[in-house]
């Protein structure tokens, strides 16, 4: 009798759950899958299997820079969001006046669409932009217009602008959720208040910041739309796969291959980072 | 000893104003883009070493509305959102309860599977997404496109609606139905009233989602399902940066509003940090 009952509320579990992973198999795994198989098949035919795709997009010399390039602007942007959240952190968090607006803003690049922001940015930023002619108003140094857009450092600032929520939030949270014992406990013994800062507040939330980080890097490993429009000659992995099926004819298996090998990518770096970041406390 | 004293003072002082510097530099940052985009889209003749446009002008909107149906596009975008949320919610309220208030063997690798489609780019499933839907023909559709949108926004809805089925109090259920509340009563007046908020806020962030998708849509789009997002990347590429910007004013409104509109409820930030352990 209680094995049965058991039995039936295990089968109810599965039934409840059944929506969510008809959706995962449907809409993730099988598409994943499709692309896998497309990606081994000759350009354009159903049948047959081949490694030509790998072989010839890995072969180019391109394809290295291409990799490269998409290392070095998520990664940058991790950095970056990291070196602006932590101090953007540790201020919000003493609830200054108006500190709500300031958390509401902190949110504000992630609830609009990507294109919008780099538009914006691209503005901001031009040769015509507004801190364009502040620099050229008000720094003795500089004549001519500074180009940022469509450069690289440009890109990592559009990236981190973008992606630099996901970071700050998870940060925030961590931080907020300190036991502000310790920190006290620190003061009374004796440290100075970078010394807590620097041996007590940012070792704890460390593990915060990191899984952050995290979110971070996924998202710009796969920025889309950012360097679409605002990469110029910069083509990260998503746009020289995109760029692939804007061929006519589309060169699918091509695109296929691409994108199997960004999402190889993508799981083998993160499972390294986590493997050599995760700490036991966490 | 009072000179010193002064000294500190002025520091402590001058210190919480730096703090302020930072966070208005931060905000300009985050804000001024957007700025940009508003002088842009109502200067006229906006050109050479301006701080601002010299001539204040309608005429872009006007443009944008007459070389693109503005209504038609805004109708599909809500359309698909709409589709999409539903679709999302009617997938999470089950799945959610599962994950939030039954013991499954094995939660955390479930739920990390069933995260994982934020975590691989949606590029890269998008491109199988497509080649699926050319063959069933829903490329072009409202629904095939909400259909795609469902990859990105159920895995959203399920983890939050799990949280906030976990979050309910097993005794509040107990009082009830020891004050003589039959399940279905329970039900309507106890359950429902505790999740609404949850379930409203996971609505509102998969519509924003969806209405803000443009990697997706891209993949499934036709030209009977050209939404903001895309009509805005169209419009980039003509190069009429005036009207994209107009265009752009009006997609961005709605995305703000919601922001700002539901910042007291429920704690958006919540939504983004969403889910630990990657």
């Amino acid at each position: 009798m209680k094995h049965g009952s058991r039995l039936r509320s295990g089968l109810v579990t599965l039934l409840l759950m059944l929506p969510g992973l008809a959706g995962f198999f449907g809409l993730f795994f099988y598409p994943m899958m499709v692309a896998l198989v497309r990606s081994l098949r000759p350009e354009g035919q159903r049948v047959g299997w081949t490694l030509e795709h790998y072989v010839r997009f890995l072969s180019q010399p391109r394809a290295q820079g291409v990799i490269v390039l998409t290392f070095v602007l998520s990664i940058s942007a991790t950095v970056c969001s990291i070196l602006l959240s932590v101090p953007l952190t540790l201020v919000l968090r003493q609830k200054l006046r108006g500190h709500r607006f300031f958390r509401l803003t902190m949110l504000v690049p992630r609830v609009v669409p990507g294109l919008i922001g780099a538009l914006g940015l691209l503005l901001l930023f031009g040769s015509r932009g507004w801190v364009n002619l502040t620099l050229l108003q008000f720094v003795p140094f500089i004549h001519e217009p500074v180009r940022m857009n469509y450069t690289i450092p440009g890109l990592i600032l559009f990236y981190t602008w973008l992606y630099f929520p996901f970071t700050a939030v998870t940060t925030l949270s961590t931080l907020e959720s300190l036991d502000p014992a310790l920190e006290e406990a620190a003061a009374v013994s004796g440290a100075n208040r970078w010394q807590v800062l620097r041996h007590v507040v940012i070792p704890l939330i460390m593990p915060g910041i990191l899984a952050g980080s995290v979110l971070t890097f996924m998202a710009a490993f796969g920025a889309f739309s950012i360097p679409l429009i605002a990469g110029g000659n910069y083509r990260p992995l998503s746009v020289e796969i995109y760029r692939q099926i804007n061929f006519t004819p589309a060169r699918w298996s091509a695109a296929s291959a691409r994108a199997m090998i960004m999402a190889g990518l993508q799981v083998g770096y993160l499972t390294i980072y986590m493997r050599v970041l995760r700490r036991p406390s966490t | 000893m009072t000179l010193l004293r002064r000294y500190l003072q002025a520091l402590w002082s001058a210190r919480k104003s730096l703090v302020y510097v930072f966070l208005l530099c931060f905000a300009l940052l985050i804000y001024m883009p957007f700025l940009m985009i508003v002088l842009k889209s109502f200067g006229k003749g906006w050109f050479g070493r301006l701080w601002l446009p010299p001539e204040l002008t309608m005429h872009w909107y006007k443009f944008a509305t007459e070389v693109t149906n503005i209504p038609e596009i805004t109708k599909n975008t809500l359309v698909i959102a709409t589709l999409a949320v539903t679709m999302a919610t009617l997938i999470a309220i089950p799945t959610g309860w599962a994950f939030g208030r039954r013991r499954i063997p094995g939660k955390e690798l479930w739920m990390s599977m069933i995260l994982l489609p934020r975590m691989i780019p949606p590029i890269a499933y998008g491109l199988g997404v497509a080649q699926i839907f050319y063959r069933l023909h829903l490329i072009d559709t409202h629904f095939g496109v909400a259909l795609a949108h469902l990859a990105i926004c159920a895995p959203y809805a399920i983890l939050v609606l799990s949280a906030t089925f976990e979050g309910l109090d097993e005794r509040v259920l107990e009082a009830s139905s020891v004050c003589g509340a039959s399940p279905w009563r329970t039900f309507l007046h106890v359950i429902v009233p505790l999740i609404l908020p949850g379930i409203l806020s996971s609505m509102l962030f998969t519509f924003t989602t969806s209405y803000n998708e443009f990697t997706l849509t891209l993949m499934t789009y036709g030209k009977d399902t050209v939404t903001l997002p895309v009509r805005t990347y169209i419009a980039l590429g003509e190069g009429y940066w005036e009207v994209t910007s107009a265009m752009s004013i009006m997609l961005v409104i709605p995305s703000l509003l919601v922001l700002f509109l539901i910042q007291r409820q429920v704690a958006p930030e919540k939504l983004l940090g969403g889910f630990k352990g990657v």
